[in-house]
């Protein structure tokens, strides 16, 4: 068991390395940048509260004035939210359809295993870059932060990564949705971020409207970085409700996967 | 217990037959060649009875199991070695990793031994390989679990002749351990080296399984000869032969017919002629389909 999960996971060691080094390196561009929004004279929040709201909600827009609302704003919403969702989306994209595009789904269903568990471990060893990401990120930001001789709530922290979490799967969720149904790899690709991207737009815009309820099968509603390290308010029914939905998305691409001819 | 058995097995795509109703049967320690023209639907058959593909109706089994129920399938696939047309395999990592994964799901007791024949440079990425070394590859990880049944789609494609020959000298082998070896190909001369039957497919459909044997004499030779007169059509009269064509220049006659009958009427024709070349091949599989089943290919 987990042979497939090994081996895919030594594969994506690599890319989760570089994208860890590239977030790293996100963050310490932001704590280079903090000293200069911190003694600025312009009142950032005055500035802030000009927006329109969709606008605020979209980048998750809290407060520049503290460390924890600078951090949300700047690395989390867009970051983690964005970025990384839709990074989570493409790579469960190229789960299923990649292999098959090119022709490699054949050697390995050729062997004795099941299709469910080919898609199990193939999405098992996406917790290399989850769990990279999710390690080094907040101990880069922890060291930033101490070495600008702010401080932060550890717990707060750790909660924004952990519950980030289910969030990220449920973005990759989609993309092995789409991975399955479509037989080129380009194509599962555009359209699990383009949905992903679609629904965090309609949830951003919708969400200080009346037509809020537009945004209820966005994940990013159920994810708000800035509520955890500003008001230490820890969404765990949101979190919940993105693993059911992660774990629905699993389970219908499994059941697609298996009952479809590979092409 | 056949090792395959295909029973009314139609597999469409839409409006395309891919296989219409196909019934034939491998017996255990045979080796079975599976033949016909590109696009004939050699791949479809073998994709469906390695599950890849649900058929759109009829039923067939691999070693006993219903290729339709897929943990039967995965039962049977233990003892299954498989080498699609045109393998692929993940470009970034070593052709040793690949065979790692391969031995750690399904066994690797023959893979030294199979290495000494088929030998890809293992330390380096498939990216790096040769379609010669990519089909090395595809070769030893179907044969390295040492598998009950081969089934394999266009084996020798890119390869050298050697490794050819290598791999003729294997499945040879392979049949008299006692594994069965199913395998497609649309090359009549590569498959009579090896084959002991034939299934031949045109245009989805099963139009013959029968000996090497029977197939060869009734597919004939190809014999063109150059003659140092005008001979015309109707003088080439030997039983036996057709499809005569004849051209001349130059007060030679070159002469192009297909042959099934006795070798030895042949040469005692050939030899009341003043002959300048002469050349006796074995009949493209194409002109056997055409002759002996009719219309075109």
């Amino acid at each position: 068991m987990f042979e497939l999960a090994r081996y895919d996971a030594e594969k994506r060691v690599r890319g989760a390395a570089v994208l860890s080094g590239g977030i790293v390196a996100l963050v310490a561009m932001y704590a280079w940048i903090w000293p200069n929004i911190e003694s600025s004279t312009v009142d950032f929040d005055q500035y802030i509260e000009a927006f329109p709201p969709a606008l605020r909600e979209m980048f998750g827009i809290r407060s520049l004035g503290t460390i924890e609302g600078y951090l949300a704003t700047e690395l989390y919403a867009f970051v983690w939210v964005l970025l990384l969702g839709l990074y989570f989306a493409y790579a469960g994209a190229g789960l299923v359809a990649s292999d098959v595009e090119r022709g490699r789904m054949d050697v390995l269903l050729a062997m004795p295993v099941s299709r469910a568990r080919v898609v199990t471990e193939k999405l098992l060893a996406l917790a290399v870059p989850l769990l990279a990401v999710n390690v080094v990120t907040p101990a880069a930001v922890y060291v930033s932060v101490v070495a600008l001789g702010e401080s932060i709530a550890v717990a707060d922290l750790v909660a924004v990564h952990a519950l980030s979490v289910p969030y990220l799967l449920a973005c990759a969720g989609i993309g092995l949705l789409a991975s399955v149904g479509a037989s080129r790899v380009s194509v599962a690709q555009r359209a699990a971020m383009g949905v992903v991207f679609g629904l965090f737009l309609v949830e951003s815009v919708a969400a200080s409207t009346d037509y809020s309820w537009l945004g209820t099968l966005s994940p990013s509603r159920y994810y708000e970085p800035a509520n955890v390290l500003v008001d230490s308010q820890y969404d765990v029914g949101g979190a919940l409700a993105l693993l059911a939905g992660a774990v629905a998305l699993f389970l219908a691409g499994v059941w697609w996967f298996r009952r479809s001819d590979v092409a | 217990m056949s090792a395959i058995d295909v029973r009314n097995l139609s597999k469409h795509y839409g409006d395309l037959q891919a296989n219409d109703d196909l019934t034939f049967t491998v017996d255990e320690g045979e080796v079975f060649g599976y033949l016909g023209p590109n696009g004939a639907g050699k791949t479809t058959t073998i994709r469906t009875l390695m599950g890849f593909q649900s058929p759109t109706s009829g039923t067939a089994t691999l070693l006993g199991h219903d290729v339709r129920d897929e943990s039967e399938l995965i039962a049977a696939k233990r003892h299954v070695g498989f080498l699609p047309s045109d393998p692929a395999f993940d470009e970034t990592v070593t052709g040793r990793r690949i065979l790692d994964l391969h031995a750690s799901l399904k066994g690797d007791s023959r893979r030294e031994e199979l290495l000494a024949d088929f030998d890809p440079p293992l330390d380096r990425p498939v990216r790096e390989y040769s379609s010669g070394n990519v089909q090395k590859l595809g070769i030893v990880q179907a044969f390295m679990h040492d598998p009950d049944l081969v089934v394999l789609d266009e084996p020798t494609s890119g390869l050298d002749p050697l490794m050819q020959q290598r791999f003729n000298e294997l499945v040879r082998a392979e049949r008299d351990a006692g594994t069965t070896v199913f395998f497609s190909s649309h090359v009549l001369s590569e498959v009579r080296r090896v084959c002991d039957r034939v299934a031949i497919l045109r245009g989805g459909e099963l139009v013959a399984t029968e000996s090497i044997e029977d197939l060869l004499d009734r597919s004939g030779k190809f014999v063109r000869a150059r003659v140092g007169s005008a001979v015309d059509v109707a003088a080439v009269d030997v039983p036996g032969v057709h499809d005569v064509e004849a051209s001349r220049s130059d007060g030679e006659t070159d002469l192009t017919f297909t042959f099934t009958g006795d070798v030895s009427d042949l040469v005692a024709w050939l030899g009341t002629l003043d002959l300048h070349d002469v050349s006796v091949e074995e009949a493209p599989l194409e002109d056997v389909f055409a002759r002996f089943y009719g219309g075109e290919v």
